[in-house]
């Protein structure tokens, strides 16, 4: 549904994306499909101790294995950290201990996988055992075993961190503790995320090949081109300049791959042997080669007035970034006030490391797990002031001007319409059916920002063909094509937008954290303005007129009162080669202003009070995405966030036993299926922004936040059990139903007074 | 010293005569031996679907296959559906439906979609969902998924 009522030819228009068919018919190249002559496959040995030195490392007797061509282990390679976040606190290969089960610790490259594979079966390797530490709560104890004894020398280390903790943030205003102390009540809660692994379709792959002059061809699955370059020139200790990165089509990545997961085996293995090397992940690596999500525990503590007024928030929060410091600290800690106006907070968070996996990005990291407390939290207080969760929402929600978490005050946005939204079409307030129940959540995020540029020119014939540097995911070549056509009044069909590789497109940023259409899209709209300028100029000499009385539209330039006095944009393209040069637009922009994206979402479930069972019937969301460029493909988005959100709600959970992941496979690691879901129902508000291309907002991530929330929510409607820790499955439900324990979250009080300096 | 087999099968209707290893997967032949790459290794066990291929009228997930055991046998993949360049009504449902995102799954999530309109030219929702329960997709929570094969069937029914 869409209230798009605009009447432009390219702007909110549901074009197919533009690679569609050649995805239907198995014909586009992700990087597993590459087969270069006389390739070697790679493989690479993980440790299989939790927390361990490195005694020795012996690669003999796998030397020795015909077909064999080259083994690497972290002597054999530069020795240089690097870092997934402010901290270089990681190196390519294990050199003098293991932090964690399945990190890297030798790369074997053979003729073919079963060889490479049996290769690394003989590497012996000597461990001493260290004594580990795997909960992040274990981890803050001052005795605690530490992750990384030489935290210090790291290049990054910073004031508050020591131990196990690798950043500290907090966030002050007002006056918090009079705030409490004139609350009429005051409520806690302490939430608890789990492990959730991205489940992209497509494990991680790459070929490398070092051509004779020495450059580094990389074609490889990722989302971030040139910040996978500038690591890879680290770890591989050469100039940028000298790496060539070619994304393949993407396989889903969901952050996975926005930093360097698998990349640098086979470069270095390819500079080893001079041959083109080629990794593709197994399913089973998907847990080891790139990190994912590792626990949260949120606690809050809000103090409202009986009018349900929200005066105060305490939020404290412990992220667990496995072995080494990953993302999700400050994009998680900064929604823990949720998308309301609390004039009084105290915010401390804390990253921790522990012996797992390095936690990776996973769709806005860390924001899903606060929302989940932030979101549950707001109904638990609802409850018990006797309040309906949708009136104690509104009384406490943003308002225009209301000052944001993120510095200056909220802008223009639809927060309010999307509530309002969700009431008229959930008919709320509504008492459902014994067993089951309706539950609400909202979500926020800001449109993503970042260096963004592009390159637009006019072809002889008058089509466009447009460079970007971005990696597209979901269908934003598209919506730049609709961009393009837009400002230029031509057929999206008549532009053509290139692959790329970073030899070829200007620098920008990486495709995540909902970053494209707003600030890459704007790239494109300024880059196709300013070759539209040129035309028009080069019109205005042709129709003799001056250019502000002209218009561009229909595949041509025309006097605006008399639409017959025209030039196609063929004939201008054609005589700008022998008079101006031929037309080349170009936009390069670094930050976008901070434009808001809110949504609120409703579940309806069925609880089966006999096994515990919870089945969603419905499942409803409301976002503001400014101006629809394209709504399938915005809707598309939105259907995969909330079934992801779901998953993330219900089965899906990485089981870490003292450092060990018991379930690294899809058997077991369970993704909803076709039949565990309903179709979403979509509302599209759009309320356009104030700087995005056309309006546009962003729109990839709130949607994966409020599903826990949702039907957390709506679980104790229906039945009056309350879950507070993730996944919300069927015997935590019954526990609760039968009034038995339920794993809880709690943070020692000793612990938690700590926390709060 | 090599251990390998000749095989002989018909894939989207060519015959081949191929050298495997009896160890070797319907999938990695399909795709190293073929280079058919249009079927996807998403999982190899068995769990995702993306190889999904149809072996005389049946969908059978092509990683958990022995390609030793095609012997004979008439393999249809992604790549045999587009008759004279015409896009099968099931890919083309999922072009213009949406069906398709980062497009991993699309190719078996495809040949679930057409094997369930030869059995069944007029499936409902619940049939869709119960015949591309093997197939894992992350993108697109399977709501314009279902919406391009039920699209597909009504375009083929006329």
């Amino acid at each position: 549904m869409s209230a798009n009522t605009n009447t432009s030819k390219n702007l909110g228009k549901s074009y197919p994306r533009i690679d569609a068919a050649d995805k239907v018919s198995g014909r586009i190249q992700y990087a597993s499909d590459i087969y270069l002559p006389g390739m070697l496959m790679c493989k690479v040995l993980k440790s299989p101790k939790v927390h361990a030195r490195i005694v020795r490392i012996d690669t003999s007797r796998a030397e020795q294995l015909p077909g064999v061509r080259a083994i690497i282990t972290g002597k054999d390679v530069p020795d240089a950290y690097f870092g997934n976040g402010a901290v270089h606190d990681k190196r390519i290969l294990a050199r003098d201990k293991v932090r964690y089960m399945g990190e890297p610790i030798a790369a074997v490259a053979a003729v073919d996988e079963i060889t490479a594979h049996e290769a690394l079966e003989l590497i012996d390797v000597t461990y001493t055992d260290l004594p580990a530490v795997t909960d992040p709560l274990d981890a803050m104890r001052p005795d605690a075993p530490l992750v990384h004894d030489n935290l210090p020398s790291y290049r990054g280390f910073a004031e508050g961190m020591g131990g196990n903790i690798c950043t500290t943030l907090s966030n002050d205003r007002g006056d918090v503790d009079a705030a409490f102390a004139q609350a009429d009540h005051i409520f806690e809660d302490t939430f608890r995320s789990q492990g959730i692994n991205q489940g992209y379709l497509e494990a991680m792959a790459c070929v490398a090949n070092v051509d004779p002059s020495g450059r580094i061809h990389v074609w490889t699955s990722t989302q971030a081109p040139y910040q996978i370059r500038a690591t890879l020139a680290t770890v591989v200790d050469c100039p940028l300049s000298r790496l060539r990165i070619i994304p393949m089509e993407m396989g889903g990545g969901f952050g996975a791959k926005l930093r360097l997961c698998v990349e640098a085996y086979p470069v270095l293995l390819s500079m080893r042997t001079g041959k083109p090397v080629k990794l593709i992940a197994t399913r089973e690596e998907t847990f080891t080669l790139s990190g994912f999500r590792l626990p949260t525990i949120v606690y809050l503590k809000t103090g409202v007035m009986q009018d349900g007024k929200i005066v105060a928030r305490e939020a404290i929060s412990i992220f667990d970034m496995g072995a080494h410091l990953g993302a999700g600290v400050q994009s998680g800690v900064s929604h823990t006030l949720g998308p309301y106006n609390i004039p009084n907070f105290r915010m401390r968070s804390y990253a921790v490391y522990t012996n797992k996996i390095w936690a990776g990005s996973y769709r806005a990291s860390g924001v899903a797990d606060v929302t989940f407390a932030v979101e549950s939290h707001a109904d638990i207080v609802a409850r018990k002031l006797g309040m309906d969760p949708w009136e104690f929402r509104k009384r406490n929600a943003f308002q225009k001007g209301d000052l944001a978490i993120q510095g200056g005050t909220i802008p223009t946005n639809g927060l309010h319409e999307t509530m309002d939204a969700i009431k008229t079409h959930m008919a709320l307030p509504r008492k459902s059916e014994a067993g089951t129940g309706i539950g609400l959540a909202m979500c926020q995020w800001r449109s993503g920002s970042g260096p963004s540029t592009a390159s637009v020119s006019i072809q002889e014939d008058g089509t466009v063909s447009l460079l970007t540097g971005s990696v597209d995911i979901t269908g934003t070549d598209t919506v730049f094509a609709q961009i393009a056509a837009e400002t230029l009044g031509i057929e999206v069909s008549q532009v053509v937008v290139a692959k790329r590789d970073t030899d070829l497109a200007p620098f920008t940023g990486p495709s995540g954290g909902s970053r494209i259409t707003y600030s890459q899209g704007k790239a494109v709209q300024m880059a196709t303005e300013a070759a539209k300028a040129q035309l028009v100029v080069l019109a205005a000499g042709l129709l003799d007129a001056q250019p502000q009385m002209l218009t561009c539209a229909d595949g041509g330039v025309h006097v605006t009162d008399d639409p017959d006095k025209r030039v196609s944009l063929a004939q201008l393209a054609r005589h700008s080669v022998a008079t101006s040069g031929p037309i080349i637009g170009t936009a390069s922009l670094s930050a976008m202003p901070f434009a808001p994206i809110f949504s609120t979402q409703a579940a309806e479930v069925k609880v089966d009070r006999e096994t515990g069972n919870v089945r969603i019937l419905r499942f409803a969301q409301a976002q503001d995405v400014g101006t629809a460029i394209n709504p399938m493909a915005i809707e598309g988005q939105i259907d995969g966030g909330v079934v992801q959100g779901i998953g993330r709600a219900m089965s899906e959970e990485v089981v870490i036993q003292d450092g060990e992941i018991l379930n690294p496979s899809l058997t077991t690691y369970l993704m909803p299926m076709a039949a565990d879901v309903p179709t979403i129902e979509n509302i599209l508000v759009e309320v356009p922004s104030e700087d995005g291309p056309f309006g546009a907002r962003a729109v990839a991530e709130p949607p994966g936040f409020g599903p826990p929330a949702a039907i957390a929510n709506a679980i104790e409607d229906a039945v009056g059990v309350r879950l507070k820790t993730l996944p919300l499955s069927a015997d935590k439900v019954l526990q609760a139903l039968r009034g038995e324990a339920v794993a809880a979250a709690n943070i020692d009080p000793e612990l938690l007074q700590r926390l709060r300096r | 010293m090599s251990t390998k087999h000749v095989l002989s099968t018909t894939v989207n209707g060519e015959p081949y005569e191929v050298l495997v290893e009896p160890f070797c997967s319907l999938l990695d032949m399909l795709r190293d031996t073929l280079q058919l790459t249009g079927t996807k290794k998403g999982c190899d066990e068995g769990d995702c679907g993306a190889c999904t291929v149809i072996i005389d009228n049946k969908t059978v997930t092509a990683c958990m296959i022995l390609a030793l055991d095609v012997q004979d046998k008439a393999i249809t993949t992604v790549e045999g559906l587009a008759q004279d360049r015409e896009l099968h009504a099931v890919q083309a449902a999922f072009v213009e439906h949406g069906g398709v995102q980062c497009g991993f799954c699309t190719p078996g999530l495809i040949m679930s979609g057409v094997g369930l309109l030869r059995e069944n030219p007029n499936p409902t929702e619940a049939d869709v969902r119960f015949a591309i329960g093997g197939n894992l997709c992350r993108c697109t929570g399977y709501s314009r998924v279902v919406k391009a094969v039920l699209a597909a069937a009504e375009h083929t029914r006329g």
